[in-house]
């Protein structure tokens, strides 16, 4: 669609704490995360729930409610610091430059209002000067988009009236209407059928290629991040456990987590003998989180430094990091045995 | 739809037959006769007063009987408070006045209760918001009577000096102020908590996410997307509502010393005057449930969800 | 070492040096495989807090509903404890005591008032109401009524004597030019002559109304009928409504069906109006049961009063519908669970499964829906009551006190707004502290 692409980073996230005030206590939903996203990349973010992967992609666009609060760390969005933007300029912001499509288009579409209205509105957001002609025109092209066919008849229904993949259809055209540059996908795919949320991917691919935005796709699925990622980052406990590009998270993972949500998942090339082998226990209370790294308890590799200090990240490869204390051990090993360059790092898992 | 329709309204009907069968059989059963008032009278001129009025036939007879008159809209004649004028018609010269200040006290409820709740929603948590809390919660704690004899005494020369209304109903404009008012308190105070907790209900639905994300500024997020949803429960507490105004009217008739229906229903009850009170326990029963049926059809009219989907089908 | 890391620029692909060096510092054993206890004691689990003890707490930390839950406990003492302290009884008639004011000069006080109106004014210029109700006590105290007509008289003359006298002394104007002020509380001039032998007299802390009996008793007589009302009705409606609806859930089909019709058509019904016609002829007929014989029934009707019975009767018979509805929709959607279908194929009874598994998930809802009944129900008995069909004289409640009041109300303004205030405080402590409740028992509605 637009011809001016941009390259370069898009988004910038460094150090972000997110902490939620409740009465019960200060709960660190994300404790220091950083990432970038460069134009016409796509990002995964795997995690499962309450790794704070939500909240994380909430202070981006700025929906956090309280009693979320991010009380750390900076957000730069095409150069600009979203999180010292004042509350219109953020009004601004979301819809035009940002734009968030949700888990389930059951809800998240107004039922007394029909899908043109809400179409038009975002549309009318943003741009106070466009005819009511011509916003119902671009409307309807959005919609023809996303693969809608019949959209005149479409743009004078009510939400309820269209099925569940159609309504995503329609909150994804909602998203693109301005033409955002990042899009942001909170498990678009997650409320619906295994066939349908093929074709939603399908779409989603296609229409990144045609505009070239940037995309954070957030999911607890990894199959799905494989079909559309360039890159991912694995959210545990609200800190990045491990992040790189995704071929090197599927083959070379470096994280006990990431590995075992590999294992968890169902493959094509599987053996018919392979069990899928879920991960064991539950994650920790966010509430008082431990000292050390908060998977340890459930994790089988898990060694006494594991439970007493949170371990730093370590570079694997190109742009892949895990942060896990067995790596440090592969280097320090490595570091003794012949002294050889930080940059090779083995890649065993 | 129309299926819709026809059974609530078959429901209407039998609903009301209830109410006619149970009135009829509760006046029955009351001990005593009308005739026992200051002189009791002679046996046999009790006799020939419950031959006169059909009272020494059978309770089922009496039943039939008063059915069929009813059909052809016969309710009868009153047997004390106004010997011998028909009941309809005593009814139809005290229900306008009732329904006058009811109607009134009803629209400025909801002309002032569904904003106050809205503003109270959208000003959630600061100190706008407490006070609203508290003043409805107040009014819907204070009976009827208390909030029309407090106006009664303050405004009408209780207090030395203020005395901007008539004591009495008489009909004058300024005479209707101050029943109208106690009596639209409750539903005022009620329709404006129903309406903010709608408000925050429907302020928590996704679909607000999603107006959010869209970059809608705040007010537009809460005056088009949330009211319109938040309205559709508040018709429902509307029915009541209007019932409830009715019935409150008795009170307040009482206070005021308004003519009207309510305040002479219950006379006809102190009075044992059987036809009057079959009658304005009909008739009233009848409005009440008439009006809980239109703020019934009304709600799925609204509700675009109901509508369209009986339709599509 | 978290602080380090903060440092470090993201995406530098270099380790960082004090990482590295940090990493020489680690102790011997830091790479050895953790145990299984370390690993458990590991995660301070948070204590479990039961359903209970967390909504006990959310409520404490409601302060609005914590003062209404004090409000209405000193309003319960009011009611149950207060009628022993005071030696009046609400149908007693204190001779002398009509229409005492809250208030009361002292005897020499009193002498020079009326010394001072005697002098100013030849006859007692008092304003019609006030004339009117002096007749009355002295009519009363020979023994006699006021008819009608001679109060009409006596309102005239008054009436007639206020508009012309320009030396009209009320005692009020009277103690402002003596310079009299008031002593709080009432008594009769005989009780101010005993208390200045030496007797020490209970006062009549809210005055006395115009037979002669003490407000502040009567005011607590009435809130005690309020609250037992409120507090029956509650249980009359939790029973009958929790039995109708987890039957009619739980059976489901054809049963439910009918049962929910048969809601419908209550539900429809206009309450109020059928209140007050079963009030008004369900009491008549219990008092003919009352009087037929003197079996244990009859006693027991004797005992609660014919309207409270009537009263109650007519709250079980038209207030279950909605807490039929609400108990029955929780069940239905806990029919769908899987611990219920469990329990089932496990071989449960019906009953057993409503008592073990249904009722426990829909107690927060009950018990707020059942407590938020019974400020419904003082507030439809004083409705009643103040339309006179409420509890009859001698027994006194409310809603009936300020039905009394009603006529007097220019000159005895505090024998309505009294019980009217206890009454709307009463309410309102009792909604204020159910929507707290609600609000801690269902952690979903959270605001």
């Amino acid at each position: 669609m637009e011809n001016n692409q941009k390259t370069g980073k898009l988004l910038e996230v460094k150090d972000l704490h997110v902490s939620f005030f409740t009465p019960a206590g200060e709960v660190k939903a994300v404790g220091g995360i950083s990432y970038d996203l460069n134009y016409d990349e796509v990002m995964g973010i795997v995690g499962e729930s309450g790794s704070g992967k939500s909240v994380e992609a909430y202070s981006i666009i700025g929906l956090l409610q309280s009693p979320g609060k991010v009380i750390g760390g900076s957000i730069t969005l095409e150069g600009e610091d979203v999180l010292a933007k004042t509350k219109d300029e953020m009004v601004a912001l979301r819809g035009s430059k940002v734009a968030m499509i949700f888990q389930n288009p059951m809800t998240c579409l107004n039922p007394v209002y029909t899908i043109g209205n809400q179409l038009i509105e975002a549309l009318k957001a943003h741009d106070k000067h466009v005819s009511k002609e011509e916003a119902s025109k671009r409307a309807m092209e959005m919609l023809e988009l996303v693969g809608i066919n019949n959209v005149e008849k479409r743009m004078k229904q009510y939400p309820h009236e269209l099925s569940g993949g159609m309504r995503q259809r329609v909150m994804i055209a909602m998203g693109l209407i301005c033409h955002p540059q990042l899009l942001i996908a909170d498990e678009p795919t997650t409320a619906l059928d295994v066939t349908i949320q093929a074709q939603i991917l399908e779409l989603m691919k296609d229409l990144q290629k045609k505009t070239h935005m940037g995309i954070i796709f957030i999911t607890h699925n990894l199959g799905v991040v494989a079909e559309i990622c360039d890159k991912v980052s694995v959210m545990y406990a609200g800190k990045m456990v491990e992040q790189g590009p995704v071929d090197d998270i599927f083959y070379k993972p470096g994280h006990p987590y990431t590995m075992g949500l590999l294992r968890s998942m169902p493959r094509v090339d599987a053996e018919s003998y392979e069990r899928l082998i879920p991960i064991e226990g539950s994650p920790v209370d966010m509430l008082n989180p431990p000292e050390g790294c908060p998977f340890a308890p459930r994790c089988e590799h898990a060694m006494k430094i594991c439970l007493q200090k949170m371990p730093p990240y370590v570079e694997l490869g190109d742009n892949h990091r895990a942060a896990c204390w067995l790596r440090v051990q592969d280097q320090i090993e490595k570091e003794k045995a012949g002294k050889t360059e930080n940059k090779e790092v083995g890649d065993n898992g | 739809m129309a299926k819709y329709i026809l059974k609530r309204v078959l429901m209407a009907v039998i609903t009301l037959f209830i109410v006619i069968c149970l009135t009829f059989f509760l006046m029955n059963a009351v001990p005593g006769n009308p005739w026992l008032s200051e002189k009791t009278p002679t046996q046999a001129t009790i006799d020939a007063l419950n031959a006169k009025y059909g009272l020494d036939q059978p309770v089922i007879v009496q039943l039939g009987k008063y059915l069929e008159n009813l059909l052809h809209l016969d309710f009868g004649t009153s047997i004390k408070m106004q010997k011998d004028r028909p009941v309809l018609d005593i009814i139809l010269t005290m229900f306008p006045i009732s329904a006058g200040i009811g109607a009134i006290a009803i629209i400025w409820a909801i002309l002032v209760g569904v904003p106050l709740g809205c503003l109270a929603a959208y000003k959630r948590g600061t100190w706008v918001d407490s006070l609203l809390r508290v003043i409805c919660t107040l009014g819907i704690s204070m009976p009827g009577f208390v909030v029309a004899t407090m106006l009664l005494h303050i405004l009408t020369g209780g207090i030395e000096g203020l005395k901007l209304f008539p004591t009495m109903f008489d009909g004058t404009a300024k005479s209707y102020v101050l029943p109208c008012l106690a009596l639209g308190f409750y539903p005022m105070c009620y329709l404006s908590r129903q309406t903010r907790t709608a408000m925050l209900d429907a302020i928590n639905q996704e679909y607000i996410k999603t107006a959010r994300a869209k970059g809608l500024k705040n007010k537009k997020i809460i005056f088009k997307h949330a009211l319109r949803n938040a309205l559709i429960p508040v018709i429902t507490y509307l029915g009541p509502q209007i019932a409830f105004t009715l019935c409150g009217g008795f009170v307040v008739e009482k206070v005021f010393s308004i003519p009207g229906l309510g305040r002479y229903f219950v006379m006809s009850i102190q009075n044992r005057d059987y036809p009057l009170i079959m009658g304005t326990t009909i008739f009233l029963a009848a409005f009440i449930i008439v009006m809980n049926l239109i703020v019934d059809l009304l709600y799925k009219l609204v509700d675009p969800r109901i509508n369209l989907a009986k339709g599509g089908n | 070492m978290a602080e380090k890391k903060k440092k470090q620029p993201f995406g530098s692909l270099r380790p960082d040096v004090d990482d590295i060096l940090d990493w020489n510092n680690l102790p011997q054993d830091a790479f050895e495989p953790a145990s299984s206890a370390e690993k458990e004691s590991f995660i301070q689990d948070r204590e479990s807090v039961s359903y209970w003890k967390d909504a006990w707490r959310r409520l404490r930390r409601n302060r609005v509903a914590m003062v209404a839950m004090v409000i209405v406990i000193l309003i319960g003492l009011f009611a149950f404890v207060g009628p022993l302290i005071v030696p009046y009884t609400y149908d007693q008639v204190i001779p002398g005591a009509n229409n005492i004011h809250p208030w009361h000069y002292s005897l020499e006080d009193q002498a020079a008032i009326d010394a001072y109106i005697e002098e100013h004014t030849g006859t007692a210029n008092l304003s019609p109401d006030e004339a009117v109700a002096q007749a009355e006590a002295e009519a009363e105290a020979r023994g006699e009524t006021l008819s009608p007509v001679e109060a009409a008289k006596i309102r005239a003359t008054a009436k007639a004597n206020q508009g012309k006298g320009e030396e009209n002394v009320t005692e009020k104007d009277a103690a402002k030019a003596l310079g009299i002020k008031v002593k709080p509380f009432g008594y009769t001039q005989a009780e101010l002559e005993r208390m200045a032998a030496g007797e020490s007299v209970f006062p009549h802390v809210f005055g006395c109304d115009n037979q002669g009996r003490d407000i502040m008793v009567r005011t607590m007589i009435g809130a005690r009928v309020s609250m037992i009302v409120g507090i029956c009705c509650a249980i009359i409606v939790l029973v009958i409504g929790a039995l109708y609806g987890s039957i009619s859930g739980y059976c489901g089909g054809k049963v439910d069906a009918v049962m929910q019709r048969i809601v419908e058509i209550i539900y429809t019904i206009p309450e109020v109006l059928v209140i007050l016609l079963l009030g008004s002829t369900l009491k008549p007929i219990f008092e003919e049961f009352q009087n037929s014989g003197d079996g244990f029934l009859q006693q027991m009707v004797t005992l609660l009063g014919a309207n409270l019975i009537s009263i109650f009767i007519t709250f079980g018979l038209l207030y279950w519908v909605t807490m039929s509805r609400l108990i029955r929709g929780q069940i239905l959607q806990l029919k769908q669970q899987e611990y219920v279908t469990a329990a089932r194929a496990l071989g449960a009874s019906g009953g057993r499964i409503i008592k073990r598994h249904l009722l426990p998930n829909c107690i927060g809802q009950i018990v707020t829906t059942t407590f938020l009944q019974i400020p419904s129900a003082i507030f439809t008995e004083s409705f009643l009551s103040f339309l006179g069909m409420g509890v009859t004289a001698p027994m006194t409640s409310l809603g009936s006190m300020c039905s009394d009041a009603l006529g007097g109300l220019n000159t005895y303004p505090y024998r309505l707004f009294i019980p009217a205030a206890i009454l709307s405080l009463m309410i309102l402590c009792l909604n204020l502290f159910g929507d707290g409740l609600r609000d801690a028992l269902d952690p979903r509605l959270k605001k």
